[in-house]
């Protein structure tokens, strides 16, 4: 459904220098820079997948975002979404596709949402079952009648954004991108907007393409998930396996009597290789092992054969952690603070 | 391009923008005031300017004539105030073109549909107001059927004119990122040569044969010499109305081309 290859994009940013003098010096001079905010992507999302698209700030997902939906041209290599080039066939791409840019409004900034809804209607030729259908189901799940008829730029950022989220379903594309969606929202529309797009894309089949800093947005609605850094794709595969990925895990535990933790923390860096502990409480000890020289199982035998263990855990290695790791291993490739 | 399926995709966009407009009645109001004072700017200058004068009619212009072409002209130009020059490069500017490119539509042809409400609101809600007012206190010329079956047309070809010039303007948008600069040469440069700030009969011989071969010409000047009969001929009429077309039809090919190779440029930054 969404498939790109090799896909560069490259800027072109004056360079300025800073302060007033920096300023007039490029009245005169056009000195410029190039800037690759995406260098060489691939992946492959197929039809009625809900996939990921994760990496740190400044990546490239919005950039790469702007080339799917034929917004931006690519420098060079290629995309197609359900078969066409965004950038070269917009118009028919654009009525195949749902976007929503979190920062930007596609409604019509002075008139109630209600009105935006019926112009989207007319723009895309929308049959009124599928239309009344899915103004249904948006009643159901986001209570847009709620919004009345204040124009869009009196609402709230929260107010808007289901809003948003609901336009870009409204004419049934059948891919959908979406780019922080959920931003404003509190936990309860979080919710709502997760299950109507859960739900469109069980009911229609609609392959959804997410970029979120929400790790709640991404377990709760992608089964896949592509990861970038540093503009290319670093890992393609399911939520699972990507937490499968993380390269170390961690052992908590609490404990009575014996040495003080100073003393601890010694023993169990002296006695087990690659592990690093520290401490959280007045006894309470985080063990990070690496899974490769280590299993859970000689952690925590070690454990219980020196310290009067009164509390143990050995927590999922979250999402969070995993992807910080991925985004600072290059820039910064030995500790990782957590 | 012509089915109705095709129109109806662009109805939306004219009413959008209508709703819009309305939504925002001081705006209309200031913009009565406005031109209520611009246009009396005008007129008593030029009434002015004419009482002083025993000798013959300048341009073949007398003085209701004059003043009925003043003042429309006035009108004329605000009815092709249709701002789609500072919204297009607004867009632009703001990055807010992303979410237009995202519409299953032709963006220059929904921008057109979008500007003729404007255009048709500043008519009618502005600019007939301000007309009736000043047609109550001064001597106007009376047009003949003849001039308003000739007007008609020629007014709808200058707002094609006036829209393509906007287009290009905004569409600068692109290049320079700000357009304030471009849009106060392009006022004062359109104004000029359209014959809005003086009738280009009236202009000395090597201005004028400039004027008449740009295409600002079809905006102003054209409309009012069709009104007011001031032309040789029939031949001389059609011409006025083939040369407004021909200017039309050149404009929106030239805002589309450039419209063409300005989305391949197309850099939204963040967000």
């Amino acid at each position: 459904m969404i498939v790109a290859e090799d896909l560069v994009k490259e800027f072109k940013v004056h360079r300025r220098r800073p302060g007033l003098i920096g300023s007039l010096g490029t009245l005169f001079s056009r000195e410029h820079d190039i800037v690759r905010a995406v260098s060489g992507v691939s992946f492959r999302i197929l039809p009625g997948v809900r996939a990921a698209y994760i990496g740190a700030n400044g990546a490239g997902k919005s950039t790469t975002v702007k080339m799917l939906t034929g917004v931006m041209n690519p420098t060079s290599g290629r995309c197609t979404v359900a078969g066409l080039e965004p950038y070269r066939d917009r118009r028919r791409t654009a009525a195949n596709i749902g976007v929503v840019f979190g920062q930007r409004s596609q409604l019509w900034w002075d008139l109630p949402v209600a009105d935006s809804f019926r112009i989207l209607r007319r723009i895309h030729d929308i049959p009124d079952p599928v239309y009344r259908r899915n103004m249904a189901l948006y009643q159901e799940l986001l209570d847009l009648d709620a919004l009345g008829t204040t124009p869009v730029r009196q609402l709230s950022l929260g107010q808007r954004m289901r809003a948003e989220v609901a336009a870009s379903l409204l004419h049934d594309p059948a891919a959908v991108f979406l780019d922080e969606p959920t931003v404003g929202l509190d936990l309860v529309l979080k919710e709502a907007v997760r299950e109507l797009v859960n739900r469109v894309n069980a009911q229609l089949g609609t392959t959804v393409m997410l970029t979120s800093h929400d790790i709640g947005d991404i377990t709760s609605i992608c089964d896949q998930v592509l990861v970038v850094n540093h503009g290319a794709v670093v890992h393609q595969g399911t939520v699972h396996e990507l937490l499968r990925a993380a390269d170390t895990r961690a052992v908590v535990f609490e404990y009575q009597d014996g040495p003080d933790p100073h003393q601890a923390i010694a023993l169990i860096e002296a006695r087990l290789p690659g592990v690093t502990a520290r401490q959280s409480e007045c006894r309470r000890i985080i063990v990070d092992y690496p899974t490769g020289r280590l299993s859970a199982r000689q952690v925590m035998a070690f454990l219980l054969e020196h310290f009067d263990l009164t509390d143990c855990v050995a927590p999922e290695p979250d999402l969070e952690t995993v992807l910080r790791r991925i985004y600072t291993r290059r820039a910064e490739p030995r500790e990782v603070p957590v | 391009m012509t089915t109705p399926t095709a129109l109806r995709r662009y109805a939306p966009f004219a009413s959008a923008s209508l709703q819009s407009m309305l939504q925002y009645r001081s705006t209309l109001l200031i913009g009565a005031v406005t031109a209520t004072t611009a246009v009396g700017l005008q007129v008593f200058l030029w009434r002015a300017v004419y009482a002083g004068r025993s000798d013959g009619l300048p341009g073949g212009y007398d003085l209701p004539e004059l003043t009925t072409y003043v003042l429309l002209a006035q009108l004329l130009a605000l009815s092709q105030a249709n701002r789609v020059d500072e919204e297009v490069a607004g867009e632009v500017q703001r990055g807010d073109i992303a979410t237009s490119l995202l519409r299953p539509v032709n963006y220059p042809l929904a921008r057109f549909a979008a500007g003729l409400p404007v255009s048709l609101v500043n008519a009618t809600l502005v600019g007939l107001p301000v007309l009736l007012l000043y047609a109550f206190l001064l001597p106007l010329a009376a047009p003949t059927w003849t001039g308003l079956l000739l007007f008609l047309p020629s007014a709808a070809l200058s707002l094609v004119i006036g829209f393509g010039v906007n287009l290009l303007v905004g569409l600068a948008g692109f290049v320079t990122t700000n357009i304030w600069g471009v849009r106060i040469v392009k006022d004062s440069v359109v104004a000029f040569f359209a014959g809005q700030v003086v009738p280009i009969a009236l202009m000395p011989g090597p201005l004028a044969a400039v004027a008449h071969v740009m295409p600002f010409q079809g905006l102003v000047d054209g409309p009012l010499r069709l009104l007011l009969g001031h032309y040789t001929g029939p031949a001389q009429a059609a011409g006025i109305l083939i040369v407004q077309a021909a200017w039309a039809a050149a404009l929106a090919a030239a805002a589309a081309l450039a419209w063409r190779k300005a989305v391949r440029r197309v850099e939204v930054l963040g967000g």
